[in-house]
């Protein structure tokens, strides 16, 4: 017995040694990207695994870096430094963050570690300091890029597609928590939906405007999106993360049951969620609001390894830039309602409509 | 040989063996696995200890000292309701509740932080221990087993959180507390810049004073005894004039004021916010770390350390390495099976010794 596991412990440790051996010689000029998720898993089919797809395609396209992503336990300011402790300490010279919730441990981290480059995704580092009337404060260092995105202007143009394709001319809004990302897409999408209205005379309604409160409450977004489809509406928006996978299965079933519903997906082509069953051709994906975390993350990769890293910059990312907009491919829209959303964000990119991003914007807009 | 033969037949030591076996046997399957996914298991054992500090790098070390505080502490109330024949599975409910009692204090008062600090503190025991305790009188009045009611209790003090924290204490977001001033903070900064800025705080300290005093009301005192003897044998202890259903409410209060405390060093020491919908698994770890502690106070206070250096680690490995963290959790797994499955490794040991007889006795042959 004893000898035995001896013997076994032994032929652990030499094939152990033999394959770090290999594995080591083999690749060591390229730079490390390293990642850290926020709230939720690397396949959370949304935001960090948006940023892992765009690095992953940097890594697979240049071969030039060598990418992995750390998984903190628990999602404090504390878990998150430690994790980028942890890659920064192995020689990872690149780190993505995709998230608001970064916002403070890449304040600090920045000049902890200012040999470093940080790619922050959808926020602002501060130091999280509400107490006073003036707010935290803000400051990107020299080695950091913060990151946003036009949602709204993604948000318009499903909002056009949702007008022109609705049948009941019923249209519905899920948001997860109320925060700026998800509040533009949401006025982005009732700007559309009246701009559809004015210019391609369609008669639609945004009848149902809702915050779930979270990202992660499956069963309230079905709840929700039962509530709505029970009143008629026929197209149901969701920018709410894993709420909406609860909207997906709503209507997943109501259109197993042969119900003319749609959900319209949110940050990635959720076209793959929305079908009915794993080999189904059918979708209730109608079309998504795309957010190109992926785009993002790539680009700001290149720059860093190109030289040209804006650091200390905020950039906001645009239709203009193809970071935010629809699916390439969008089997469920026909190709007038396709013609018509073209129309659309050509109207945007020539700078005829200006798509409102702010609470003021948008009470004007639709006055 | 003939020692090791005795020392391995004798109960007592096969009990205090078996923890050791385990995370020997927990290691070795990590290795296993490692070796057969390609991965070279020393580097990553390597990295792992390094990345928990133990090579000394200071900063490190605090982290895992971070890691292991809360986990004492749920170890110590599990272990504790143990001990006095309570199994008492709402550590994470009673750490929940104390967490939030501490922020809640942190933010609705304005105080100096000789004074702040310790009532954040006190009074996140308190709640811990109400919390406790009244499982502790629904068994005690009506025989109700405390498992089902502390796993409700669990759900009781989710809820609760839910609904007061963004009601009376919201942050930046609703799903969040606002952040607790550095006058209600188990940090201190110079406890920080002595590990050269981890997250290190005084909870640790509390934690390991709470240790030893639970080790001498359990050893040396009165009160101790009794609270034992009521969990060896009910009615054994009734019989002999103890208060049977005083001491289950007491134990359990104790029981829920050590989950507590765990709950203010977590979310005024690690964190400074408490988030809303979630129950810190710490509690339920807090089992693994009291049976594998062998429930006693030092036990669990070395278990959690154990815990706390595989969790501060294995970030670091993942990223030397390449080896996912994931492996980490298994390893544990694996330590735990085995420090469950006591009988399995009884079994192996008395065999191992029947074995060292017969070698001797073959060599004596020869």
């Amino acid at each position: 017995m004893r000898k035995r596991v001896i013997a076994l412990l032994m032929v652990v440790m030499v094939v152990g040694l033999m394959i770090a051996g290999c594995s080591q010689a083999a690749e060591a000029t390229k730079t490390k990207v390293g990642m850290v998720t926020d709230s939720g898993t690397i396949d959370d089919k949304s935001f960090n695994q948006g940023t892992w797809e765009g690095i992953k395609k940097y890594e697979s396209d240049n071969g030039t870096i060598e990418a992995t992503y750390q998984q903190p336990d628990n999602e404090a300011e504390t878990d998150y430094l430690n994790a980028i402790s942890d890659l920064v300490d192995n020689g990872y010279n690149i780190i993505v963050t995709p998230g608001y919730k970064f916002e403070t441990a890449i304040y600090k981290a920045q000049d902890q570690y200012t040999d470093t480059k940080f790619i922050l995704i959808d926020g602002a580092p501060n130091d999280g300091d509400y107490s006073t009337d003036a707010g935290p404060t803000y400051k990107t260092g020299d080695n950091t890029v913060a990151i946003f995105f036009n949602e709204h202007e993604a948000g318009f143009l499903v909002g056009v597609a949702a007008a022109l394709s609705t049948e009941t001319g019923k249209l519905g809004f899920i948001g997860g928590m109320e925060i700026p990302a998800v509040q533009k897409f949401g006025w982005g999408y009732l700007a559309g939906v009246k701009y559809a209205n004015d210019t391609f005379g369609s008669n639609a309604e945004v009848v149902d405007y809702v915050y779930e409160g979270s990202f992660n409450n499956v069963a309230g977004g079905q709840q929700l999106a039962s509530g709505m489809y029970d009143k008629g509406i026929d197209i149901i928006f969701h920018a709410a993360g894993g709420v909406g996978v609860g909207v997906f299965s709503e209507a997943i079933e109501r259109a197993t049951n042969g119900e003319n519903v749609w959900v319209i997906g949110v940050d990635s082509d959720q076209y793959e969620q929305g079908k009915l069953s794993q080999d189904s051709d059918r979708s209730v994906t109608l079309t998504s609001a795309r957010k190109g975390v992926d785009v993002a993350a790539y680009d700001y990769i290149e720059a860093a390894l190109n030289g040209s890293f804006p650091g200390g910059q905020t950039i906001t990312l645009s239709l203009a830039d193809g970071a935010v907009g629809l699916p390439e491919e969008n089997p469920n829209l026909s190709a007038d309602v396709l013609a018509k959303v073209d129309e659309a964000k050509q109207a945007v990119l020539d700078g005829k409509v200006i798509v409102p991003s702010t609470q003021e914007e948008i009470d004007a807009f639709l006055k | 040989m003939h020692k090791l033969k005795a020392f391995l037949s004798d109960d007592k030591n096969q009990n205090r063996l078996i923890p050791f076996l385990s995370i020997i046997l927990g290691f070795l399957v990590g290795a296993i696995i490692m070796v057969i996914s390609g991965y070279n298991p020393l580097a990553a054992y390597s990295k792992l200890l390094q990345g928990a500090g133990l090579y000394g790098n200071l900063r490190r070390f605090g982290e895992t000292l971070v890691l292991m505080t809360p986990l004492t502490l749920t170890g110590l109330a599990v272990a504790f309701g143990m001990r006095t024949g309570l199994f008492n599975i709402g550590a994470s409910g009673q750490m929940l509740m104390g967490g939030f009692a501490a922020i809640a204090v942190g933010l609705l008062v304005d105080l100096p932080k000789v004074i702040h600090l310790p009532l954040a503190v006190l009074v996140a025991v308190a709640a811990g221990a109400l919390w406790g305790m009244l499982p502790g009188i629904l068994k005690s009045k009506f025989n109700i087993h405390e498992v089902v009611s502390t796993i409700m209790m669990n759900w009781i003090a989710v809820w609760t959180v839910y609904y007061f924290v963004p009601t009376y204490m919201m942050g930046k977001y609703n799903t969040e507390s606002a952040a607790i001033p550095d006058t209600a903070s188990l940090r201190f900064e110079w406890l920080t810049n002595l590990f050269n800025g981890s997250s290190i705080n005084f909870g640790l300290l509390l934690a390991l004073a709470s240790a030893l005093l639970i080790w001498w009301v359990l050893e040396k005192t009165t009160f101790g005894y009794e609270l034992k003897a009521v969990g060896f044998n009910r009615d054994a202890a009734k019989y002999a004039g103890i208060k049977v259903n005083r001491n289950v409410v007491l134990s359990m209060m104790i029981s829920g004021a050590l989950a507590g405390l765990a709950g203010a060093t977590f979310y005024i020491g690690y964190t400074d916010n408490i988030k809303i919908g979630e129950l810190p698994s710490l509690g339920f770890d807090g089992i693994a770390v009291a049976l594998l502690g062998l429930n006693t106070p030092l036990g669990v206070v070395l278990s959690a350390l154990l815990f706390g250096i595989m969790n501060a680690g294995k970030g670091f490995m993942q990223a030397a390495t390449g080896v996912p963290n994931e492996l980490v959790q298994i390893i544990i797994a694996v330590i735990i099976f085995f420090a469950a499955a006591t009988q399995l490794i009884k079994r192996w040991l008395r065999y191992f010794a029947r074995n060292e007889k017969k070698e001797k006795a073959n060599g004596g042959e020869a």
